[in-house]
């Protein structure tokens, strides 16, 4: 899905296509495994040795043991679980919270519905490149602090966050901490044998499985409170008929990914490279978060006297995203970017490009010619201003 | 319903705005308006109370770069007179404009009552053949 008959796809951080391997896993599944692996017959147990399978897989992924891993609908079940679960499971402790700025919506409206419960949260400044340095989460952290959320590679930027230092401040405060792994696990080598993380999320549609499952690791000893009801599956976590096609395939892709990180992360370095060298000498274009050292599928780039709205369809055939992907229809500037201290108008006009394991190098060519033309365009097109 | 912000107009009058740029007559009637976010420069040439050539630049959302191409497409060739008919409405309801956009739109507005003013003064008062 690089580029389709009439598109060129470089959004694989809003999601990625299904590899083949996954959708055949799921097809067979499907055609022998479709069954309640609750049941307890040999049907149902078919298909619980799928599911024991797939969690063995993942498991592999992150270095963790299986029974750890909580099936959920995706990142933003996890987040919702890990954070809503672990906050009112330990309100009595205290109902100090910490988060950053720079949050994907997914946590930063469970963290809003907390406040608006009476809990306490502190929303912590990044640095301009985008990262958290572990002294302004020492500072940050009191005695009534129970939870920390951070999130592991940053949606918009691919900042890579120092979740070893991260941890290690919670750990010597006993503070738990949750991460959300979304644009992390299956992309980068995510060790969560020895990160010191209590809760992380993650979901498979972001490398290439299926929409509508994810996951939750809890760390030996961590417990949530469940936000439903209605069952013993999962130890009543996570109560509900599991989808066995949906998880069959998104153990397939984290073996997938685990076989093959390595190789992405060096494809993905050589293209975002290649990107970034062509697009450098435009006048006026800045990188929005580190230019090296962030995940390499991610280049976010803007410019302070385009208007983004517009530059996204004279972009068109790119299929790019303007602030969040997942927000992308909403005219608010980033928060994200916000928080980086870009203005309304630089961070409007930001495009991030997301590349991906099929994205080629004549993609980015093609990406460099529609982003130059597209300016180029633009900045024709508009009057001065008045003296 | 495609999930397309834009119909074809819109599409049209962005891909292709031929009416972009600046009348190079130097008898030019100029306007200009900024607010909302939205900038827009138009500038008329007038022959014989006619629109001989109609230009525009602009800056902001599709929706205001097409309506503003689309405008001058209407009006280039017609009677200068005839700019008291310009309808936001219609060129709205034309273009499919989401309603939260109505400023932005009636930045145009603004700017075509301003080049009227212009065009007035600049021809009326000097006298044209």
């Amino acid at each position: 899905m690089a580029t389709g008959e009439d598109f060129i796809y470089l959004d694989y951080a809003a999601t990625t296509p299904l590899h083949p391997a996954v959708a055949e896993r799921m097809r067979t599944v499907q055609n022998t495994a479709g069954f309640n692996p609750a049941s307890n017959h040999v049907a149902g147990r078919r298909s619980a040795a799928v599911v024991e399978q797939a969690a063995a897989q993942l498991a592999a992924l992150l270095n963790v043991a299986p029974a750890s891993l909580v099936w959920t609908s995706g990142a933003t079940e996890s987040n919702n679980l890990a954070i809503q679960g672990a906050a009112r499971l330990r309100a009595h402790r205290g109902k100090h919270l910490v988060t950053m700025q720079t949050e994907h919506k997914a946590v930063v409206d469970v963290f809003r519905a907390l406040e608006k419960q009476g809990f306490e949260v502190s929303w912590l400044a990044p640095d301009p490149d985008g990262y958290l340095p572990v002294e302004s989460l020492a500072r940050a952290l009191r005695d009534d602090t129970q939870l920390v959320s951070i999130m592991h590679v940053n949606n918009e930027t691919g900042v890579i966050q120092d979740i070893a230092a991260l941890g290690a401040a919670c750990r010597e405060r006993k503070v738990l901490l949750h991460v959300d792994g979304a644009q992390a696990a299956g992309k980068i080598p995510v060790d969560l044998g020895r990160l010191p993380v209590d809760l992380y999320s993650l979901t498979a549609h972001k490398f290439y499985g299926p929409k509508g499952v994810g996951a939750l690791f809890l760390s030996q000893g961590t417990a949530v409170e469940p936000l439903m009801f209605g069952g013993a599956q999962q130890q009543r976590l996570r109560p509900g008929t599991l989808a066995v096609d949906l998880i069959a395939g998104m153990g397939e892709a984290a073996a997938i990914a685990a076989r093959r990180i390595d190789a992405d992360l060096v494809h993905l370095a050589t293209l975002r490279r290649q990107l970034l060298q062509g697009l450098r000498h435009i006048e006026g274009l800045h990188v929005n978060g580190p230019v090296d050292g962030a995940y390499p599928g991610i280049l976010n780039v803007g410019l302070g006297d385009i208007e983004g709205e517009s530059l996204l369809l004279a972009l068109e055939p790119l299929c790019v995203a303007t602030g969040s992907a997942c927000n992308s229809r909403s005219q608010e500037p980033s928060a994200v970017l916000r928080a980086l201290g870009r203005t309304d108008l630089e961070a409007q006009s930001a495009i991030r490009f997301s590349l991906g394991r099929a994205t080629t190098s004549a993609d980015i060519d093609r990406a460099i010619c529609l982003y130059q033309d597209a300016v180029r365009k633009l900045r024709a097109l508009a009057p001065e201003r008045a003296a | 319903m495609n999930g397309d912000p834009y119909n074809a107009v819109v599409r049209d009058c962005f891909a292709r705005p031929g009416h972009a740029g600046d009348v190079s007559d130097e008898d030019a009637a100029v306007a200009f308006f900024e607010d909302q976010g939205v900038r827009i420069r138009l500038s008329a040439a007038v022959l014989r109370e006619n629109i001989k050539a109609l230009r525009f630049r602009a800056w902001g959302c599709p929706h205001v770069i097409a309506a503003a191409e689309a405008f001058c497409r209407h009006f280039e060739g017609r009677p200068a007179a005839e700019l008291a008919t310009f309808d936001t409405g219609r060129l709205m309801r034309d273009l499919a404009v989401p309603v939260e956009k109505t400023g932005r739109i009636l930045v145009l507005e603004d700017t075509v009552r301003s080049l009227r003013a212009a065009i007035e003064d600049r021809y009326t008062s000097q006298g044209q053949d």
